[in-house]
């Protein structure tokens, strides 16, 4: 046994001291630096950083297109998704394959694709003035709205991967029984597709979220100076400012933001397991 | 014989030191951009005659600016390029030494306002450009800066981020517009402050404005002279605005890191960039306008840059140690008034 235990010590070791000198320690230097304050150790570079009102506006803002996007595609993932499993095998295998597609284009090319799309002259406006719905395009780039399509379109594929395989691992006759014992499919759903695919929608949404928060290319290229979120914040204060010091505060707050969503979400499960 | 002996010495010397010089390397920092054309019209003829190693070091000049400071107390950069504010600021840490104007056979070829605009010698310019604004024909005309706050541009413009080369100065140009010249440049700030929702981004590359105004998300926007290329040609009609107010700008200079050791091949590559042979080169090849006023070019070529005497001299510059004190004050307020 100790033996066994000894060799599989030394079997982790160079991968653990891999992980250790070239990521937790860099990482810890770097968070360590939003603490120190001539140096002391104070947590007045927070303080400072929420004082302002741009900051605080970017950190809601972050928040709130990463909660959304993680909704929407929560809402949308679970349709598709029920509908994918109930596709056969080949289709089902063709559907998923579209699904996935947009995974293995490189973000930026995405990205660029949408700034195209949603321009004055783009796809979408062309569309809305011929239908004579509006008469002048609208203004659809640089806006919360583009980051939001950029990013619900970055990320929904993860969810619907991570639906789908919960699904697939349901019993297939836990619908059907539902139903025959007189549920409606709001029941149904909340009652029996939701609590057994749980675990699909805690991967799925903390992926989306910490995807959707920690994305730079989309709202740099989508939103611009104008919707700046946390991830370009930090790049802006780095490259133009060489403010390290704030840099590595917005680090740290996304770090937390992804750990803490993490755990609610896990929590939200195991409170609907629990009841 | 003894003239003989002293020829033999000679040459053995001469050889002796072209051998030295084949080990000698020269590290400069550049900005990234037209490094090809560099490498073909200035670091590869300049390698042939010194018998030495350019070294490129490229990136924005936040990150060139860091590796300088970092490598202080034993400098690898030997030169570097820098807009006048930067170089300032370098200066001010104490990470440059004066240039010697008379190891510089060019220097007096130079503009006047390229001898020494940081003072005390620290730097040499090299190239201007001018600031102004392009803008479509077919639907607006721009003849003030104040026609970027205009109702015919709203939704329709695009400005320079304020933390660009291009922001400060365009924002003092459109405060003189407004009748305000202080550079604490309050007045633009709160004037595109209360307009903010008519600008539809702030750029931070020429590159996404030019994309910009291509896909006809904007018509007009105050840009650099060294970015008219890309959009002339464009296929919309395009314009250079000559506002009222007359016409911003910027210069870049070259400075020399202190205690680099490498002092004389330094000086010696300096002045073949500063020779009218290369500006010339380097303004046919429509990179960098000439800083040489013995550089002449067609009038073809000129047209696309910022060309001759007169146009020099009317750039309404802001002087660096203004950029370098007001920045933050700047930033401060731009984000409180303009990006919220």
């Amino acid at each position: 046994m100790f033996e066994n235990r000894a060799v599989g010590l030394a079997l982790t070791l160079p991968a653990a001291i891999f992980a250790a000198a070239l990521f937790l320690v860099p990482v810890g230097i770097l968070l360590s630096e939003a603490f120190k304050v001539d140096g002391g150790w104070s947590i007045s570079a927070y303080i400072d950083f929420f004082s302002s009102g741009r900051n605080r506006t970017v950190f809601l803002r972050t928040l709130k297109l990463g909660a959304l996007v993680a909704g929407v595609s929560a809402i949308v993932g679970y349709a598709a998704a029920f509908v994918i499993v109930s596709l056969p095998p080949t289709s089902r295998g063709r559907i998923f394959g579209l699904v996935t597609l947009p995974l293995m284009i490189s973000p930026v090319a995405r990205t660029y694709a949408w700034l195209v799309i949603l321009g004055r002259t783009g796809f979408v406006n062309q569309i809305l003035v011929n239908l004579g719905i509006t008469d002048t395009p609208f203004r659809i780039l640089f806006s919360e709205t583009a980051v939001f399509i950029g990013l619900l379109q970055l990320f929904m594929p993860l969810m619907i991967i991570s639906l789908v395989s919960a699904m697939e691992n349901m019993p297939k006759d836990a619908v059907p029984a539902a139903r025959i014992l007189g549920a409606n499919w709001f029941q149904v759903f909340w009652r029996v597709i939701l609590p057994l695919t749980r675990e699909g929608l805690v991967i799925g949404g903390t992926l989306v979220f910490t995807g959707s928060m920690t994305a730079y290319i989309t709202p740099a290229i989508l939103g611009g100076s104008k919707v700046l979120m946390l991830e370009t914040l930090l790049y802006q204060r780095v490259t133009v400012a060489n403010d390290f010091v704030s840099a590595s505060v917005i680090a740290m707050i996304l770090i937390v933001m992804s750990f803490s969503a993490n755990l609610l979400l896990k929590r939200i499960a195991t409170a609907r397991k629990n009841r | 014989m003894l003239q003989k002996m002293m020829l033999t010495g000679a040459a053995t010397m001469l050889l002796a030191s072209g051998a030295f010089a084949q080990d000698k390397t020269l590290t400069i920092s550049v900005y990234s951009f037209s490094q090809d054309a560099f490498k073909e019209l200035v670091y590869g003829p300049f390698e042939k005659i010194c018998g030495c190693k350019i070294v490129v070091e490229t990136g924005n000049s936040v990150e060139r600016l860091a590796k300088i400071e970092a490598n202080k107390a034993n400098p690898v950069i030997d030169m570097a390029v820098l807009s006048t504010h930067d170089a300032l600021g370098a200066a001010r840490k104490g990470l440059l030494q004066p240039i010697d104007a008379s190891a510089l056979s060019n220097y007096d070829k130079l503009y006047d306002i390229a001898k020494d605009p940081l003072g005390d010698m620290l730097g040499v310019g090299y190239t201007f450009y001018a600031t102004s604004i392009v803008y479509r024909t077919d639907k607006v005309t721009v003849d003030s800066w104040a026609d970027l706050l205009s109702p015919e541009l709203a939704g329709n413009v695009a400005l320079p981020d304020v933390t660009t080369n291009q922001g400060p100065p365009s924002l003092y140009m459109i405060g003189k517009a407004m009748g305000d010249t202080s550079t604490d440049l309050t007045a633009p700030i709160n004037a595109v402050g209360e307009k903010a929702d008519d600008i539809v981004t702030y750029y931070v590359r020429s590159s996404q404005l030019a994309q910009l105004m291509q896909q006809e998300e904007i018509w007009a926007a105050p840009v650099g002279r060294f970015a008219w290329g890309r959009f002339k040609d464009n296929g919309l009609p395009m314009a250079w605005a000559t506002p009222k107010e007359g016409q911003t700008g910027g210069m870049n200079v070259m400075v020399m890191t202190a205690n680099n050791g490498n002092e004389e091949l330094a000086h010696q590559f300096m002045d073949f960039w500063l020779s009218t042979e290369i500006q010339t080169a380097l303004a046919e090849a429509l990179v960098d306008s000439p800083a040489n006023s013995e550089v002449t070019v067609s009038d073809e070529v000129a047209a696309n840059l910022t060309y001759g005497a007169e146009t020099v001299g009317q750039l309404d510059l802001l002087s660096p140690d203004v950029i370098l004190d007001k920045r933050d004050s700047w930033l401060e307020q731009w984000n409180t008034k303009v990006v919220k």
